[in-house]
């Protein structure tokens, strides 16, 4: 198959696995964006939105679309790891002999949907996090008494965090519609595992220019308020910085986005669509920046700005 | 394998373009300079003659020439023109990450497919002209140096003024004249004030020399204490001469003359001093008596002419010499100089400027324990006087109210509080203390930001319960607002 042919099939295969989510979805773009660039990059998605704003349906419905098996987990202060990643049980066989069987806990699927992970003890969120091969998890920000709020080395193995906002006054009117009427939604299987890991692999072949590549580093340098060039809201509001971990996001998310459009390269384009997503939930924030109500999205935007003033400042030696 | 030769074409035309507009922008500030050094030429064109206007376009030449040259051989690399490339006809970095990969050795099929479709891409373009003109900001100023270099041709040729210093050396004939004046001037002014040339001779070392109006080499203070140049006519070389031989005195920090005590010493004591130097180790009878009279004839000008004053002393020490009594004359010098004294410590006295040990030196000396009857607190015996204690003023007398505290009880603690039932020695006393009613020598701005560092790392830790930290947070945001 031809290198345009691979790269046509991913881009209908994206399209066509989008356009079934938005079947049942209403709105959300970036989120559903988020989600199947996480899904591609080979990395897990957190969702963070108060609860009714369709996170769970919309992973269920991503897994219905994909030829894979899923499971989904409650998460409640009394679950147990053994109840993640399952349990050795005592299992008698036709002659009478015991002997242990391990018994797979729901963690063992393609697509995992840990459902309020922020609920369970850190012991459980640790055996869940350790395990995940492919998943998503949802946070839910509210009524947030008795839940463990994911650390920050927990937080960063997420590839992504999209934040799941409410509904414009027109999405609401489809919601309505949708969900109030008889409809019967019928959900296609477009995408096999095969093919979700032949995608990965075309992903990662994906070119990157070396400026492009400096300016993701500076992104992730410009997080950091110890870097001499960091702009002003970075040293006031941020604790610590993005870890590598973020660029690698970033470099990933924007190859698929570049391949998602039909594109051999990545852009300086894509670089600016996914720092937010890549970089938002990496930003540990101070003091100040908690107190302060500081949103990581804000800082990331102007994180953006400084960086690529960086590198436009560094190379530009035409005229002046 | 995709060729990317027409990649290569796009990028190497615009790098001749960003070289085009280089020469442009560079010819334009050397279009700028040259004229404005163009001027310089026609402003000397006295001395330039006709080449002026010739040297003058052939600076503004020069100067477009060189920004032209400039411009074209700064090197525009290939990297920056692709990415210009790529910004200015929207191709998202195709062609320079087409370019950069292709030159790679390990070349993915993913790369051959991007600059197959980059090279399409580029075929497809309008050609058009990517790189915008930008003028240098010396453009707008620069029909000034224009219109100066117009002017200035168009215009006669300006006379400059001639390039040297003023001669200050002065001919033979006016220094002649002018030595003859000095000498004149030297005269006047001998006979117009005997007395500063007295003055001047009354110096010690003078009675050793018979002209003791004249400097000399040696004589550093009469040297330093010369004013006649003040009162001459301007002489740049005599007072050049003058100032070198002060500098050169200057040089010499170890004999340099005591100025200070001129103005520091009364008159009574530099008469003093001088009748110690002129009596010294001789007997009446060994001392010159021309000094001693010019000594005398001192005194008695300065001395007032009442009865037992310094002055009439003085007289009378004159007389004495006249009579050829030198030991009378002495003495007379000597009353002459207790006269003196004792108005110069009346003066000193009614200003109040006698200093403590000079004061009683001189009152013990002359009062003779008629001061003692007066019972004054400086004049106590040593070990007698009570001293300045707390309290007490100078003259023994109590100064205010004395403080409660030398009244109290050495057992009165203060301590507010309960004595214990039984027999104790001790108070149960809630014992706030000095630190409660002082504030606290720990500066909390020296901590706070310590101290709300360890509460972000409890928090970040979780050793803070969640239903706590907001409470923890507020507490620190109020201080920090303090």
């Amino acid at each position: 198959m031809s290198q345009d042919a691979r790269v046509r099939e991913f881009v209908s295969s994206f399209e066509a696995l989008r356009s079934e989510v938005h079947k049942v979805i209403v709105g959300h773009d970036d989120v559903i964006a988020s989600v199947l660039v996480g899904l591609f990059a080979g990395g897990h998605v957190l969702l963070e939105g108060a609860p009714g704003l369709g996170k769970t349906l919309l992973i269920r419905t991503l897994a219905e679309g994909l030829e894979l098996s899923f499971s989904r987990i409650q998460f409640t202060p009394d679950l147990m790891p053994a109840d993640v990643v399952g349990t050795n049980i005592i299992v008698e066989d036709t002659d009478g002999r015991k002997h242990f069987e391990f018994q797979q806990g729901p963690i063992f699927a393609h697509i995992l949907l840990a459902d309020e992970i922020n609920r369970a003890t850190p012991k459980t969120q640790s055996a869940l996090l350790e395990g995940m091969q492919e998943g998503s998890a949802t946070v839910n920000p509210i009524e947030m008494e008795g839940t463990y709020p994911l650390p920050e080395a927990q937080l960063d193995r997420f590839v992504f965090k999209a934040r799941v906002r409410y509904p414009a006054i027109e999405e609401l009117n489809a919601i309505i519609d949708r969900t109030t009427q008889r409809r019967e939604v019928d959900i296609r299987r477009v995408m096999t595992g095969p093919a979700v890991l032949t995608f990965r692999d075309l992903v990662r072949e994906v070119p990157i220019a070396s400026r492009i590549r400096d300016l993701v580093s500076m992104i992730i340098m410009a997080t950091h308020p110890e870097w001499e060039h960091s702009p002003e809201v970075t040293k006031k509001f941020v604790r610590y910085g993005s870890s590598p971990r973020g660029a690698q996001a970033i470099v990933l998310g924007a190859k698929v986005r570049a391949l998602s459009q039909g594109r051999y390269n990545v852009s300086a384009e894509d670089i600016r669509e996914m720092a937010a997503p890549a970089l938002r939930h990496r930003l540990i924030l101070n003091f100040e920046g908690e107190a302060e109500g500081i949103d990581t999205d804000k800082i990331v935007a102007q994180v953006l700005e400084r960086a690529e003033s960086l590198s436009v400042r560094d190379k530009e030696v035409f005229l002046r | 394998m995709a060729d990317p030769a027409g990649l290569d074409r796009l990028v190497h035309r615009v790098a001749a373009e960003v070289r085009l507009r280089r020469a442009e922008y560079y010819g334009l500030r050397g279009l700028f300079w040259g004229a404005l050094l163009a001027v310089l030429p026609l402003l000397a064109k006295s001395w330039i003659g006709a080449a002026a206007p010739v040297v003058a376009v052939g600076l503004i030449a020069a100067g477009v020439g060189a920004g032209v040259v400039l411009g074209l051989s700064l090197a525009a690399p290939r990297a920056d023109a692709a990415r210009l490339a790529d910004r200015a006809f929207g191709l998202q970095d195709r062609v320079a990450t087409a370019l950069e990969w292709a030159a790679r050795p390990a070349r993915t099929p993913l790369v051959d497919a991007l600059v197959q479709d980059a090279a399409a891409r580029v075929e497809s373009l309008e050609v058009r002209r990517v790189v915008q003109r930008v003028l240098p900001r010396e453009t707008r100023l620069l029909p000034l140096p224009f219109a100066a270099v117009v002017a200035l041709a168009l215009l006669p040729a300006i006379s400059l003024p001639i390039g040297r210093l003023p001669d200050f050396t002065a001919t033979p004939e006016e220094e002649a004249a002018r030595e003859r004046a000095d000498a004149l001037q030297t005269a006047d002014r001998s006979r117009d004030k005997p007395e500063a040339v007295k003055a001047e001779g009354l110096t010690e070392r003078d009675f050793e020399r018979p002209n003791a109006s004249m400097i000399h080499a040696g004589d550093r203070p009469a040297l330093f204490k010369d004013t006649a140049l003040s009162g001459e006519r301007p002489d740049f070389s005599a007072f050049m001469k003058k100032g070198d031989e002060r500098l050169r005195l200057l040089e010499q920090v170890d004999s340099l003359p005591d100025l200070q005590s001129d103005f520091t010493q009364s008159q009574y004591q530099k008469l003093a001093q001088q009748s110690k130097a002129l009596t010294a180790g001789l007997r009446p009878d060994q001392i010159p008596p021309e000094k001693l009279r010019e000594l005398l004839e001192q005194m008695e000008q300065m001395g007032n002419k009442e009865a037992n004053g310094p002055g009439q002393a003085a007289s009378q020490g004159l007389k004495a010499l006249e009579e050829g009594k030198q030991d009378r004359a002495v003495d007379a010098m000597n009353r002459s100089l207790n006269s003196m004294r004792q108005s110069d410590e009346q003066r000193k006295g009614a200003l109040n400027l006698s200093g403590g040990r000079q004061g009683n030196t001189g009152r013990r000396s002359t009062e003779s324990g008629d001061s003692k009857e007066q019972g004054t607190p400086e004049q106590e015996e040593p070990g007698t006087s009570k001293g300045l204690l707390p309290g007490n003023g100078p003259g023994g007398q109590p100064k205010g109210d004395p403080t409660s505290r030398l009244h109290a009880k050495p057992y009165d603690s203060k301590l507010e509080g309960d004595q214990g039932s039984g027999k104790k020695d001790s108070f149960e006393t809630n014992m706030l203390g000095h630190a409660a009613q002082v504030p606290s020598r720990l500066q909390t701005g020296a901590v706070f930001d310590q101290y709300r560092k360890m509460m972000e790392d409890a928090i970040a830790r979780e050793q803070v319960p969640r239903d706590y930290q907001p409470q923890v947070k507020d507490y620190f945001r109020a201080l920090g607002e303090k």
